[in-house]
């Protein structure tokens, strides 16, 4: 399972380095609103309600701590 | 954590520089906490300040269950070579009832409050609540965020949290490596969290017996619980218009995981009734039979997470996807959708889309059967059942005129449960429901620098 991890790893980062941009062509990619979290407040509370009625928690960051007993 | 420093620094709002002594004094204070070395002193006009993410929070369920007032800061301090400090704050006022685990009846039932020491009664066909919770949590965290060398970045932070029965302590770190012309970032991260459950009348024993008032002879003292959890991540720019994240997670929770309030009912074998009893002559009790929930003491939990965002001529989508797959035989899966379209040059509207479904752990039970051996594990928190749901909201958000940001959210949350028939016998078949849960959450957020 760890190896295949590994090696799907080497074959995404092989297969990316084709991808991508030029320096001078991330004008859209710096704006806020693109990047992968635009709101850092909302998304915690997001996770910390979901974390709390349901049985996920996690996957865009760490799980996090708490209770979340009721 | 992690990520939402580094979404906070590049969020970032254009303040004009101000040489604040108490700003200074905090983050050198916490320069300390954190174990770093403090700064060289900067020109002040070099500068970029404080930055504050703000907000305020009401979540609430229908039929009285959990209410949730809750204020949150998120204060982001940017220094000269993208170093980034970022201390978080949150208070939360919680009131209620939630479900226990106890299966509604023809009947009314009494139970012994979590404490030990009263009861309550729910009246005949009513899904019993316990209503017996008021709490309030404090949480605090602190991130230090900096470059190593050209292509690394490290942040590292630690986090706590305080609820009348429950403290969490926790530490995290990351390192993230940029390749291929930046366009190519992969992380890996480690967080590790200390918890410890001092639960109102002691932490019952699993799959012991709700006792009398007075009997406090099967609860345990303060308990633990450790997480250890790794994220393993690649961020890819794909075009001038796409960038996409993919993220393997694991965590492994370890000690007292049972919820220390939840129930399950004994029930008869034929009516699937649930078994009555008398308590002492001149003692309160229970009217039923009813064990406290056991589950695992390990939990080991695997979850790949796919996002993308895509801008459209202005309009930006942002998709994600999670597969989450544990030891206890819950498989979930979210999408979580949303569209940000602006409205002129500084507001904006986004709705907002989310769906998820989740299967059963393999110890969820609705009762069980009188007279059988007790099985290793059982628990009927709903949040251990077969479900499904689904938000939708929309959000509007606007600069003000000095150049800050404010939004506000209304979302709907419906959760929608399902207990398969072959799971009900006696007379449970059409009383006993999944307890189906609505909720409403509102924010309001105000992002504003100095």
């Amino acid at each position: 399972m760890k190896i295949l991890a590994a090696i799907g790893m080497l074959l995404l980062m092989a297969g990316c380095s084709s991808m991508g941009v030029e320096a001078w062509d991330r004008d859209i990619l710096a704006k806020d609103e693109m990047q992968l979290t635009t709101d850092a407040l909302e998304a915690a509370t997001d996770d910390h309600i979901y974390f709390s009625k349901e049985a996920s928690s996690g996957g865009r960051g760490f799980g996090g701590g708490g209770c979340g007993c009721n | 954590m992690v990520e939402a420093a580094a979404a906070v620094t590049r969020g970032h709002f254009m303040s004009k520089a101000s040489d604040n002594k108490i700003s200074a004094a905090l983050a050198t204070a916490t320069y300390t906490l954190l174990g770093g070395i403090s700064p060289a002193p900067v020109q002040a006009q070099e500068e970029p300040g404080w930055d504050y993410n703000t907000s305020l929070l009401f979540y609430g369920e229908d039929n009285d269950r959990v209410q949730d007032l809750s204020v949150s800061v998120l204060a982001t301090r940017t220094f000269l070579d993208d170093r980034m400090l970022t201390l978080g704050l949150t208070v939360d006022a919680l009131t209620g009832a939630t479900p226990h685990g106890g299966l509604q009846q023809t009947v009314a039932q009494t139970f012994t409050r979590p404490s030990g020491n009263a009861v309550f009664t729910t009246p005949a066909n009513t899904l019993p609540l316990d209503d017996s919770f008021r709490d309030t949590r404090v949480a605090v965290s602190a991130n230090w965020q900096q470059p190593l060398g050209r292509l690394y970045q490290l942040s590292y932070g630690g986090s706590a949290s305080k609820e009348y029965d429950y403290t969490h302590l926790g530490v995290n770190a990351k390192l993230s490596r940029d390749f291929n012309n930046r366009n190519t970032t992969v992380s890996a991260g480690l967080a590790f969290s200390a918890d410890s459950i001092d639960a109102v009348g002691g932490a019952p024993v699993s799959l012991s017996s709700m006792l009398d008032v007075g009997d406090l002879s099967n609860r345990l003292g303060g308990q633990d619980k450790d997480i250890v959890d790794v994220v393993l991540g690649v961020t890819q720019v794909v075009s001038r218009n796409l960038v996409v994240q993919a993220n393997y997670s694991f965590s492994d929770s370890s000690g007292y995981l049972n919820d220390p309030y939840k129930i399950v009912s004994i029930v008869d074998a034929v009516t699937g009734d649930v078994v009555p009893r008398t308590p002492p002559p001149g003692v309160s009790g229970p009217s039923h039979e009813y064990v406290f929930e056991g589950r695992p003491d390990t939990r080991t939990k695997h979850s790949f997470y796919g996002q993308a965002k895509y801008y459209m001529g202005g309009k930006v989508l942002d998709a994600s996807y999670r597969y989450m797959t544990d030891d206890w035989d819950i498989d979930s899966h979210t999408v979580d959708l949303r569209l940000r379209w602006p409205l002129g040059e500084s507001r904006y509207l986004e709705p907002h889309l989310r769906f998820y479904t989740q299967t059963e752990a393999n110890f969820y039970q609705i009762g069980l059967v009188n007279g059988e051996p007790l099985p290793a594990f059982a628990s009927n928190d709903y949040r251990l059942g077969d479900f499904d749901a689904i938000t939708a909201g929309l959000k509007y958000g606007w600069e003000t005129k000095n150049g800050n940001e404010m939004s506000v959210r209304l979302e709907l949350y419906q959760q929608r449960g399902n207990i398969p028939a072959d799971r009900q016998f006696g007379n449970q078949v059409g009383l006993v429901q999944y307890p189906d849960l609505d909720a409403v959450i509102a924010q309001f957020s105000y992002r504003f620098g100095r």
